[in-house]
């Protein structure tokens, strides 16, 4: 704990992350409450006002509805999704690599050209075409394609720190004590390769922001009525002139969250890998 | 003014760290005139290296440097990085510990040779090369035409280290500095690039500053000795003084701990330095050594300074010879009384290995080993010696069972174990436990020490009772010499010595009937060497435990073992008890390796056999003496053609050479 603020005294901007990760996380918790319209909640007398009109702090859309109960409310969705898929993808990630770069051979050959497979689709053009084909884009669904589009990554990572750690006399002592594999892969191992892995895991949490927000751009998102940012930022888009605040406001929400997790995973690296 | 290459005045290098600033070195003079040679000596964690990296200014950007560096009068700690250009590589040239990572391994050997010329002295390309040729001339490198176009891999770790010497002198530097060149590489290596660095002084008249840890390979290159410890300097002087003389006490501890001269187990008990160098903090004061001295007393630490104690010889206590505690350095430790005679005579076979051959490798194949014989008594510690590569560490690992033998069988006690670990047997796992040469690596480090010696006796001991576990695991840490504190530590938590310790309990705590121990004590500085070596000889009286000791130094072989086998190229070269083996060695291999080994003592100067070449192609299946292709004594055609017959000497003792059968 000592050494965490020690290198937070280093690393200034990490403190920057940290706190726009709070206010975002606070904003999902509390802000609906706070705020005193409701995301669906239609003004007529107000479309498309910007800023601080008639208690709209940050205006509203074509339709009147307040945009920063619609941001707060979005941030819900968004992080419920990006924080299920980093915890999916990593554990799935974990026992795939894990077993393919243990057992090696041709376990470890079928795991890799799978995982090529899966990685020259773009993840954005599966999850499409997963999502276009369920017709429905639930919290759930977009969680588990989400999911399946990063494990190969994740997958990857920690076959590697597996391999590293394979290599390591403490293994082989296990192994001549006669020791079970799912012992020698979760009990030896998988304690000194949670470094890498917490990473990995971080910046997952900031691409599958990027990626939700840009299925929700793309119109394969969460559906409406419930607000997506990416879906704010396109159907905002036609009045761009009249309202910019409509489409300013949404991406700079999803900007200022995936940078600053981006701020914050660099920071956990730091602090992780440089404690070994 | 003086005619001094190097002169260094109250030196001080400190580093921030998040565990406060502490100082690596501390308060250093020393000065080293034209043509000399000093060498440093100390254990890991002194500030040798730090201190010739001071000199380089190679220094990481949390050091702060105080004090003073003047090289030929100029003071380099005023220079700005452009102008300490004109001196590294130029005129101070130094060599690192690993050849391999010195070396660019995308270029080839002629262009980053040349590149020194081209960019230090402006040479053409031409020139540059002949340099290069020249260069690589004075290191005794066989067609240096035919090096030059060569990449870095493609030549053995030896000639890498003098093709890194070679670019050192390229430039006639007034001042080389090597940073423990030999301590990767082989003995056999190590004597004949000793050898050149002699010759190369004497050609060049350079001043050469030599790191080492080792007492015998200072004792080779230099003519002056400094001692240092935790970062200072506790005692200087010529090297005839230091080594008869010594006055501080560390100074003969490190003299005194090393397994040389031919001791053994039956007579002499290693001394060691209790605890370990511990980290200094920026302000403590008097002497560094204090907590590990024997002959400490009040005026440590108030009267503590370097002092003059004889010509040109310094040192930083004078306590070495007091008579107010008894010296127990001066006298010969008795060990335990052993009751050996039993075991050694016994004709009971413990382990006994046929035929035993490993191949590594599908398609490429490597010839690990190549058809071993032997028995392994009760009781008793046989120890495996041999170069890098030459197939003792295979052997090891397939006894305990890592490796499957590709051909042979292993027989246990009557059973076959020639099968790898998943198949053998709880009670032959137990049986059988295997120390490994790097503790931090062999020792999970997320895990406790408790976790740790815990979970061989859950496993194979079938000790289930956590309070009736945890009583026997403080029992074994007491054994190895480690409190009950220990119980809750990580591995990272401790010394490179007590992971070594912890590692024994972890074998011995199930009580094994023969440990393969794989190099256990070359990981580790020399005064903790000396103190495993004694626990496993105290540990082996008392547990009656069979050793398999695997190695490559000699001298702790023939301290610890009662039978040796010496390994060349995955072959059994000669095999017998150990004064057998030991005086006078038979097999030219044997007598080439102990000729290898660096001597302590001043006065003794022996005459070095020098092995050139190198191992055999482990790729191709040896026809012929594997060692015929570097052996000073071959006898003929016959050697490369045919695989030399077995000569016995005794029930217990033979070699495999053509030349007793060449003489009858």
């Amino acid at each position: 704990m000592k050494y965490v603020l020690y290198q937070l005294k280093k690393h200034p901007l990490a403190i920057v992350g940290i706190i726009i990760i709070l206010f975002w996380l606070i904003a999902a918790f509390f802000g609906p409450s706070l705020v005193p319209f409701t995301h669906t909640q239609m003004d007529s007398e107000h479309q498309m006002v910007g800023p601080g009109t008639n208690g709209h702090i940050l205006g509203t859309d074509s339709l009147g509805r307040d945009l920063l109960a619609r941001i707060v409310y979005g941030s819900r969705s968004i992080l419920t999704v990006a924080l299920m898929t980093s915890i999916v993808s990593t554990i799935v990630g974990v026992l795939l690599g894990f077993s393919a770069g243990y057992f090696g051979g041709r376990i470890d050959a079928a795991f890799l050209r799978s995982m090529d497979i899966l990685m020259a689709i773009p993840p954005l053009v599966l999850s499409m075409v997963v999502l276009g084909i369920l017709g429905d884009s639930s919290i759930l669904s977009l969680t588990l394609i989400v999911s399946i589009a990063f494990v190969p990554a994740t997958a990857r990572v920690s076959r590697g720190v597996l391999l590293t750690e394979k290599s390591q006399e403490y293994v082989s002592a296990a192994r001549i004590r006669g020791e079970n594999h799912l012992y020698i892969m979760f009990v030896e191992i998988l304690p000194n390769t949670t470094g890498p892995i917490i990473v990995e895991a971080t910046a997952r949490f900031a691409y599958s922001i990027m990626m939700v927000a840009s299925l929700g751009f793309l119109g394969v998102g969460m559906q409406p009525p419930t607000p997506d940012w990416g879906m704010m930022v396109i159907e905002n888009k036609p009045i761009i002139a009249q309202a910019p605040g409509a489409v300013l406001f949404p991406a700079l929400a999803i900007a200022s969250l995936v940078i600053a997790i981006s701020i914050f995973s660099d920071f956990v690296s730091k602090v992780l890998i440089h404690e070994r | 003014m003086n005619d001094n290459i190097l002169d260094i005045n109250h030196l001080q290098v400190r580093f921030e760290t998040f565990d406060g600033v502490f100082s690596a070195v501390n308060d250093v003079s020393l000065s080293l005139g034209h043509n000399e040679s000093i060498g440093i000596i100390g254990e890991s964690g002194c500030g040798k290296s730090t201190l010739s990296f001071a000199v380089m200014k190679y220094l990481a950007n949390n050091a702060s440097v105080d004090g003073s560096i003047r090289f030929k009068g100029e003071e380099l700690l005023e220079k700005s990085e452009k102008e300490m250009e004109a001196f590294r590589g130029n005129r101070i040239a130094m060599v690192f510990q690993n050849p391999y990572s010195s070396l660019n391994p995308a270029l080839t050997i002629g262009f980053q040779l040349d590149e020194v010329g081209i960019h230090h002295q402006k040479l053409s390309k031409q020139k540059a090369r002949h340099a290069t040729l020249e260069a690589l001339g004075m290191m005794n490198i066989g067609d240096p035409q035919g090096i030059v176009r060569r990449y870095p891999h493609q030549v053995s770790g030896g000639i890498q280290q003098r093709i890194c010497i070679a670019m050192a002198i390229l430039c006639r530097p007034d001042l080389m500095i090597l940073d423990e060149p030999t301590t990767a590489l082989d003995v056999t290596t190590e004597a004949v690039i000793l050898d050149s660095i002699k010759e190369l002084r004497a050609k060049l008249s350079m001043s050469l500053m030599y790191i080492s840890h080792d007492m015998g390979v200072i004792n080779k290159v230099a003519e002056h000795v400094v001692v240092m410890y935790n970062g200072e300097i506790v005692e200087r002087g010529p090297k005839n003084q230091i080594f008869e003389n010594p006055t501080h006490p560390y100074t003969r501890s490190l003299i005194n701990c090393m397994p040389r001269g031919g001791v053994v187990k039956e007579n002499t008990k290693l001394n060691t330095i209790p605890g370990y160098v511990r980290r200094r903090g920026a302000l403590e004061s008097g002497c560094p050594f204090v907590d590990r001295c024997e002959k400490r007393n009040d005026t440590c630490e108030s009267k503590y300074g370097i002092r003059e104690v004889g010509e040109r010889h310094f040192a930083a206590c004078d306590r070495a010879y007091a008579t107010d505690v008894p010296d127990i350095l001066k006298e010969k430790l008795i060990p335990r009384p052993r009751t050996t005679s039993l075991a050694l005579n016994s004709h009971k076979e413990l382990l006994k290995i046929e035929n035993l051959h490993k191949v590594y490798g599908a398609r490429r194949k490597v010839y690990a080993v190549n058809g071993i014989d032997v028995t392994v008594h009760p009781e008793s510690v046989i120890g495996v010696v041999g170069e890098s590569g030459c197939g003792k560490s295979t052997t090891g690992h397939m006894v305990s069972g890592l490796y499957k033998p590709t051909k042979g069988t292993i027989m246990f006690n009557g059973t076959d174990i020639s099968i790898a670990w998943n198949k053998r047997s709880k009670d032959t796992l137990k049986k059988i436990q295997l120390i490994f040469q790097n503790p931090g690596r062999s020792l999970n480090p997320s895990h406790t020490v408790e976790q740790i010696i815990a979970r061989p006796m859950k496993r194979l001991a079938n000790m289930h009772n956590a309070t009736e576990r945890r009583q026997r695991i403080v029992d074994m840490l007491k054994k190895v010499d480690l409190g009950k504190e220990y119980l809750e530590k990580k591995p990272k938590q401790l010394s490179g010595g007590e992971q070594q310790r912890v590692a024994i309990a972890r074998a011995l705590s199930i009580s094994p009937d023969l440990i393969v121990c794989d190099e256990p004590t070359s990981a580790l500085d020399v005064s903790v060497q000396a103190s495993v070596l004694n626990l496993l000889n105290d540990l082996q009286l008392e547990t009656h435990a069979a050793y398999m000791f695997i190695s490559h130094d000699l001298n702790v072989i023939n301290y610890l073992s009662d039978y040796i086998m010496v390994m060349y190229a995955g072959k059994i070269c000669e095999y017998g008890k150990r004064d057998e083996v030991m005086a006078p060695p038979f097999h030219p291999y044997t007598e080439a390796l102990l000729s290898a080994m660096p001597e302590v003592d001043p006065t003794k100067q022996k005459k070095v056999i020098e092995i050139t070449g190198q191992l055999p192609d482990p790729a191709k299946k040896p026809k012929g003496c594997p060692f015929a292709g570097r052996c000073h004594k071959q006898v003929g055609e016959i050697c490369e053609r045919e695989y030399p017959p077995m000569v016995r000497l005794s029930d217990t003792h033979y070699y495999h050479c053509h030349i007793k059968a060449m003489v009858e």
